[in-house]
């Protein structure tokens, strides 16, 4: 009897035991996750709603609320007759809420971004693009392309870097002896922290990129649209440079899909096309690879695209951080018989998807209209899967990356 | 090899053998002279209030200085003693220790009757929270951890008996060893894991009354059961015999990792038939801690423990001993984090590890422990004199921990560097010069406030900025920092926004629901893994004590085992995601540079990132699948030893000798990519030093495409022989003083995670490793080995109102060996670095007297007072785990793929706790009533440095072998110029400090120089402890004892108990300029941001209660 009631008590501990082991708090669904369209009034409650268009005019002025203070060194970046290329306006933190909307068209995996995302709404058919620039490495992984946003923007700013508009926060660049320092330095639009924009940050729904809306066109009609007002000698003008910078800023971050495009395997130089080498894209920044190495200097390298006539060019912008940035421009390489290979870039045409930008931040080329040309606008694609090019006979393109065998 | 096996035991026979000769006849002609009858006494021990005999005893004459152990019945008794006045010690764990002062009359029986034993409450709820405290260090399977063994003390030693618990809040090690040189048996079978080396505390977890029962022994001293080493031997004495007849459930209730316990334990005794039976089961506890700011946020805790044990002792005194126990374990973890986070959360408790789920608390550290064991004992009594006892012994460490990984997302990490306020300081600090000595609070050493500190003040021209800030966090800041968005920051921190400040659950959801609809073939962006570090072994020894000489004893062992390690890692929460694509993030994201600066053709580029490269290996895996790596470890050691003591009127000696074998061969079921890489187009010669023997086999199958998912490829084996040589002597000045000293000389193999490069990826091992098939000579099984030479000297006295000890001990190690890695932000990459030659010496003073005062008070003072430090530099050997290229030579075209250079470590400290430790102990025992109270004091705690802050190339611009190191010497880049960092004297030469090592200016030397953790309050070095107990004895044997034990009491939340300098080095590139080596790589220098990647510490626990009730029936 005694061993039994031993017995039963070590089965009551164990067994109590068991029932007090806890587990993993329950998985999420994802309408555990996102908020839907249809909670956006409760959302917004507080305050207003603005287009991203309405957002940019309503609170970006031309010399920033946050210049004000004569004491803040700001960068002098102009083009003259008072237009800035650099501005911060700081947003109420308090008050009605400030809100903005908007579809994530970029995504950082390819590398070609780098802590930025654009925003794309649909007002009257026509889309509003604004920057968002973010302090979050590989930001697409949670904020992914077509992805729609809601941001609450008090106690963040609204500013240009370079002329393009863009959500942010104000930031001291202390690049003293970056070119044109004395241009530069100063107070910019720098990236909001991580944690802040998560916390000012609603995602809706599930990223649908079937809703992004494309502006497609060849290059003859993108020329035309967008880039001919560039190489017009009368707007470059100092009194009617003011057109371009305003129109730039509205054109930027536009979706593009360019059609019947082929890569011409040049580099721009100084505004020049110029033919690209074969070189070692580690050393030689004119290497015909989407981006060499710049020794560090960490801008962008543009390699032209023309139509098949090759009487238009555009450039196609690619960061040298770029997971594909040592691929070889498309085109059909062959091998001769010394071992030399040769590339033939008309081969391979089709279209080019990418945002659209001009980026312009030197004062010092204010008076140089040469500066002002449409080979300042560039696309810039995701990844090389924004490539859709094929040869004569329908076969895709393969993607190479240079190697030294 | 057998030649060395031959002479050990040659020596060992040759030696004992001819000296026992002699003596065999002594105590025969000895019994002829003594016609008359011996002197002798008896007595039988039991424990208080139940009258159950209490065996295990030890009863010690301390006049004349011999002990005996009671039996099973608690009986003693001793012969042959001397008349006269004499001090009979009576001491048991978990008991009060029994003085007895008699008259020991001549030539008589003299019988001390029944002596009763009062139970040590206290001192079972210490060995349960010192239990507790260990179990937690084996969080470091990747990252760092706090080392805290489970130092318990043997009860007869007034230092460790005083030291073992009290000083266990501050992490004192004893001598500043490292865990691993303790030693931790099992009925005679060592269970210290072969591959880490040290003890798998949580396989007793909560099992406080089976592991209550055991024999410590302290550093170098003569040893029944094992041949010891430089630390503590302590055996766990798990016979059921031992145990008291009866029930004892207990409940305890504490405010640290867990909250409540319970525990049952019923004990047969010796049955009738000879056998006795014990089992316990517990359970510890804890829901998920949701309150932030207290011991133990964020973590949850569950442990069920169960032990049984039956023993069966035979009339001829053979005894068979059956053993199982085991305690499955699931526990949160916390992590230490920066200064600037205790300091804006205002908690000494903030874990960065978990976070909010469905409204609910979880931790994304979560461990599992279950280590299974099993032991069988046989004790061969053959006569009196000669005992035989074998063992074997098997267990199954299930260990493994999860964490959170990411793929192309944002890192989880709350605490992210990247996350912080002080990140915006980045890029604002101004160069340092001689009248800008500022912290970053603004102040100098010489008082003077600077509104800035080290902020830019002026614009480029030179013109003031403007007005500087205090941030919310009282911060200076420069003018150039925008306040509110700091502001915006400092406040998510400082009010625990739960998005901010925690894992935010959601997002990772979020990012992994989104992705499947982007891609639903895509690999999640976000995973739970975890990763299993598992072992299991087998164990066998046999040992032989031998006393039929009446002035020796001899002991001898023979212990084998083989172990096997087994690392893996498997997917435990999806997190949303539809799958994961096993390749290497790493290699994934670096692929351009391995490309170009390798020529990988385009086919085989795609292998590097893979993970295995069978042909027909599965990436996609789903929950619960093997990935990323899959080896094993297999291991083998076998130990041979013999120690002989003598016993003489004034001196006793020993002296013993130990030869150990040992082995260790990685298997793997996975041929990683970069291992392939390293093997087929770095390295094509040496192929097999990174696949092993089936080199050639792997490569031709690979490209031959029949390299199959899954097939265990079998690495080299490496061999080593480690001798050891120990002495001791006892000089007994008379009965109540003596003096001792021990010395040891070993050498130790180095355990098998410090000897692979790169275990996960592939078999590389460090350079002078011996390895089977490739070398043959005799040296070579010992040069990867560490050496140590140590010895103490101690004197002791035992007086009846005082006793206590005074020690002086000195260690040296020279050739220790260990592996780091992090990620290195001048290659861009995650980098291993085997760090060999590391010499260290160890010496100081350890003291400790317990004065009686009067019938109830006992106080005892304990000191320690140590210099651990590092006698010389170390070499240490970088490689990245992709295989990038890490430095080259001027004139050389060829990139250096591992890189080797000195580490400036001489003359700093040993980072393994204070150095300087004391306490005071006021105990009152009255009428089954305890208490004491216990001030500690400690200082000399050190951080622990990174080797890769104090690297030689970046004093010199050189490495040891001859390569460039980005950006050369420790400069710093501001404002794209460089200024050096490294301190001159006014002609310009480079100032050194007294081990050789080139000074650095401030604030740049904090990034390289050691810290001290102590606090500069002096108060705050302070600890104050307590207990306080009652024994309450209650009718037919049944009593009840409850005790608290409060830890901490001022709640002293300034006690930093250790650190490390994270290994990363704030970097920056400069623009434009590229390594004229011809790499490509752009030149990388250091930032003016000293304050980048500060240093991680953890903190003593404020105050911390364990209160305990027991019953027993």
């Amino acid at each position: 009897m005694k061993q039994t009631t031993n017995i039963l008590l070590f089965a009551a501990t164990v067994l109590t035991a068991s029932l007090m082991l806890s587990c993993q708090p329950k998985a999420y669904t994802e309408d555990d996750v996102f908020a839907k369209e249809t909670e956006l009034a409760e959302l917004t409650k507080d305050g207003r709603l603005y287009h991203l268009q309405e957002f940019v005019d309503s609170f970006m002025t031309e010399d920033g609320n946050y210049m004000d203070d004569s004491t803040r060194y700001r960068t002098r970046s102009t083009i003259g007759n008072g237009i800035q290329m650099f501005s911060i306006d700081t947003l109420p933190a308090d008050g009605p809420g400030i809100y903005i909307m908007g579809r994530v068209t970029t995504d950082d995996y390819g590398g070609n971004y780098y802590k930025a995302l654009v925003i794309q709404e649909i007002v009257g058919g026509k889309q509003q693009n604004l920057r968002l620039s973010i302090d979050i490495g590989s930001a697409g992984g949670t904020y992914q392309i077509g992805q729609l946003l809601l941001i609450r923007c008090n106690g963040l700013a609204v500013g240009r870097y370079a002329n393009q508009p863009q959500l942010c926060v104000p930031s001291y660049n202390n690049n003293t002896l970056a070119m044109h320092a004395d241009e530069k330095v100063g107070w910019t639009p720098g990236r909001i922290p991580a944690e802040i924009f998560i916390r000012n940050t609603t995602l809706i729904g599930t990223p649908d990129v079937s809703k992004l809306v494309y502006e497609e066109m060849t290059m003859q009609q993108l020329y035309e649209r967008y880039l001919k007002d560039y190489d017009d000698a009368s707007l470059k003008a100092a009194s009617q440079r003011h057109i371009l910078f305003e129109k730039a800023r509205e054109i930027d971050g536009l979706l593009v899909r360019v059609t019947d495009c082929h890569f011409t395997g040049q580099y721009s130089k100084y505004g020049v096309p110029d033919t690209c080498t074969t070189g070692d894209p580690e050393l030689d920044q004119n290497a015909n690879v989407f981006a060499p190495t710049t020794t560090n200097l960490n801008f962008p390298q543009g390699r032209f695209i023309a139509d098949p006539s090759e009487s238009i060019l555009a450039i196609v912008s690619t960061s040298e951080y770029a997971k594909y940035s040592h691929y070889y421009l498309p085109s059909a390489i062959t091998v001769d018989s010394l071992g030399v290979k040769h590339f033939d870039y008309a081969a391979y045409s089709g279209s080019v998807e990418g945002i659209l930008g001009y980026y312009f931040d030197k004062a010092s080329d204010q008076e140089d209209a040469t500066q002002y040309s449409s080979y300042k606008w560039a696309i810039t694609p995701r990844d090389m899967g924004d490539i859709h090019f094929h040869d004569a006979q329908g076969n895709d393109w393969v993607p190479v990356e240079y190697s030294k065998n | 090899m057998k030649k060395l096996f031959f002479l050990f035991i040659a020596t060992c026979l040759t030696c004992t053998w001819a000296c026992a000769q002699e003596l065999q006849a002594q105590p025969q002609e000895q019994s002829a002279a003594t016609a008359q009858q011996p002197t002798r006494l008896q007595g039988r021990v039991v424990i208080e209030g139940s009258n159950t005999p209490l065996a295990g005893a030890t009863v010690t004459l301390g006049v004349q200085n011999i002990s005996t152990v009671s039996n099973q019945t608690g009986e003693f008794s001793l012969t042959y003693l001397e008349h006269g006045d004499e001090e009979i010690i009576i001491e048991a764990d978990g008991f009060q220790p029994a003085i007895e002062l008699i008259n020991l009359l001549p030539n008589r029986l003299n019988d001390l009757g029944v002596i009763s034993m009062q139970q040590d409450i206290a001192k079972e709820a210490q060995e349960e929270i010192l239990m507790n405290l260990a179990e937690t260090e084996l969080n470091d399977d990747e990252g760092k951890s706090q080392e805290q063994g489970a130092s318990f003390s043997a009860s007869q030693d007034v230092f460790n008996n005083t030291t073992s618990f009290a000083w266990s809040n501050a992490r004192y090690r004893n001598r500043g060893y490292l865990q691993t040189y303790e030693q931790n048996y099992i009925n005679g079978l060592s269970f210290n894991s072969a591959e880490r080396g040290q003890f798998n505390f949580s396989a007793m977890g909560g099992l406080n009354d089976a592991s209550r029962n055991k024999d410590v022994i302290n550093n170098i001293e003569a040893n029944d059961f094992t041949f010891g080493g430089l630390g503590k031997a302590t055996n766990y004495l798990m016979n059921a015999s031992r145990f008291a007849q009866g029930w004892k459930v207990g409940l305890a209730g504490t405010n640290r990792n867990y909250k409540a316990a319970v525990r049952a334990t019923y004990a047969t005794g010796m049955l009738p038939s000879g056998w006795a039976f014990v089992g316990q089961l517990a359970y510890r506890f804890s829901p998920y801690i949701d309150n932030k700011g207290i011991i133990g946020e964020g973590i949850r805790y569950n442990s069920f423990g169960f032990f049984f044990a039956g023993e069966k002792v035979w009339e001829n005194g053979n005894r068979l001993n059956l053993v199982v126990f085991g305690a499955p374990t699931e526990r949160g973890q916390s992590g230490a984090v920066t200064q600037e986070v205790y300091d804006l959360t205002g908690s000494i408790n903030y874990n960065p590890y978990w976070g909010y789920q469905n409204g609910e608390v979880r931790n994304s550290r979560i461990v599992h422990s279950f280590d299974p064991t099993a032991i069988a004992t046989f004790d061969w009594k053959i006569n009196n004199d000669n005992l035989l006892k074998f063992g074997l012994g098997y267990h199954y460490s299930w260990y493994s921990n999860s964490a959170l990984q990411f793929f192309n997302a944002p890192n989880p990490a709350p605490d992210y560097y990247r996350n912080m306020p002080s990140f915006l300081w980045d890029g604002q600090i101004v160069a340092a010069n001689s009248d800008q000595l500022y912290d970053m609070k603004g102040n100098n050493p010489t008082g003077a406030h600077y509104p800035y500190g080290n902020f830019i003040g002026a614009d480029l021209n030179g013109y003031p900025m403007g007005s500087g800030h205090v941030g919310n966090d009282g911060q200076v800041l420069g003018p150039s920092i925008d306040v509110n968005t700091y502001n915006a920051l400092v406040n998510l921190w400082q009010t625990r926004d739960n998005q901010a400040t925690q894992i935010n659950w959601d997002l990772l959801y979020m990012s992994n629901l989104a992705n499947n609809h982007n891609d639903p073939s895509a690999s999640a962006r976000y995973i739970q893994e975890r990763r299993h570090n598992d072992i299991h072994e087998g164990i066998a020894n046999i040992n032989y004590t031998n006393t039929q000489f009446r002035n020796l004893k001899i002991t001898a062992g023979l212990d084998a085992r083989l172990s096997q390690g087994v690392h893996f890692k498997t997917i435990d929460d999806l997190l949303g995601g539809n799958q994961l694509i096993d390749v290497d993030p790493f290699a994934d994201r670096d692929i351009k540079e391995l490309a170009t600066n390798t020529g990988l053709t385009q086919e085989d580029i795609k292998y590097v990132r893979m993970n295995d490269v069978a042909t027909d290996y599965n990436t996609v895996k789903h929950l619960g699948d093997r990935f990323g790596y899959d080896y094993r470890i297999n291991m083998t050691t076998a130990r041979l030893w013999a120690q002989n003591e003598w016993s003489f009127n004034e001196v006793d000696f020993y002296y013993g000798l130990q030869f150990t074998y040992s082995s260790m061969q990685r298997t793997t079921d996975m041929v990683n990519g970069r291992a392939w890489y390293q093997a087929s187009q770095i390295h094509p010669a040496q192929a097999d030093l990174y696949l092993g023997p089936a080199a050639a086999t792997i490569l031709a199958q690979q490209q031959a495409g029949t390299l199959r998912a899954g097939t265990r490829w079998i690495g080299y084996r490496h061999d080593f022989v480690d001798p050891a040589f120990k002495l001791g002597a006892t000089y007994k000045i008379n009965g109540r003083n003596r003096i001792k000293i021990n010395a040891i000389a070993q050498t130790t193999a180095p355990l098998a995670r410090n000897a692979y490069l790169s275990a996960r990826v592939h078999d590389r091992v460090l350079d002078n490793i011996y390895t089977h098939d490739r070398a043959a000579n005799l040296v070579d099984y010992f040069a990867a080995s560490e050496k140590s030479v140590g010895g103490d000297l101690t004197y002791e006295f035992n007086y009846p109102l005082v006793r206590g000890r005074i020690t002086g001990f000195f260690t040296q190690f020279w050739n220790g060996s260990e592996m780091n890695g992090y990620y290195d932000d001048e290659a861009r990459t995650f980098v291993n670095q085997a760090i060999s030659g590391i010499n260290h010496r160890h010496m100081g003073i350890e003291a400790a007297a317990a004065v009686k005062l009067g019938s109830y008070f006992t106080l005892t003072g304990a000191v320690n007072v140590g210099d651990y430090r590092y006698t010389s530099n170390a070499l240490a050997v970088t490689t990245a785990e992709n295989g990038m290229e890490l430095g080259r030579k001027d004139g050389e075209v060829l990139p250096y793929f591992e890189v080797r250079d000195s580490v400036y470590m001489n003359g700093l400290h040993v980072a393994t706790g204070p150095q300087i430790s004391t306490s005071l102990k006021l105990s009152f025992f009255y009428k089954m009533w305890f208490a004491d109270l216990t001030v500690s004091y400690y200082d000399w705690n050190y951080l622990s440095v990174a080797p890769s802050r104090r690297m030689m190339g970046l004093y010199k611009g050189t490495r040891t072998d001859g390569t460039y190191i980005n950006g050369g010497y420790y400069n710093i880049l501001v404002n794209n110029e460089e200024t050096s960092a490294i301190m001159t004297d006014e002609n310009g030469q480079t100032v050194y400090d007294a081990y050789g090592t080139p000074k650095l200016i401030y604030p740049y030397n904090i990034i390289a120089d050691q810290e001290t953790l102590t606090s500069p309050n002096v108060w705050n070095r302070f600890l104050i402890d307590a207990s306080v107990g009652k024994l309450i004895y209650l009718p037919k044997r049944q009593s009840l004892s409850i005790n608290l034990t409060v830890n901490n009491i001022t709640n002293n939340t300034h006690f930093k108990t250790g650190g490390y300098q994270q290994s990363r080095l704030p970097r920056q590139s400069k623009q434009g300029e590229l390594v004229s080596d011809g790499s490509g790589n752009a030149v990388s220098k250091i930032t003016p941001n000293a304050w980048k990647f500060p240093s991680k510490y953890y903190y003593a626990w404020g105050v911390n209660f364990y209160l305990s009730l027991t019953y027993k029936f």
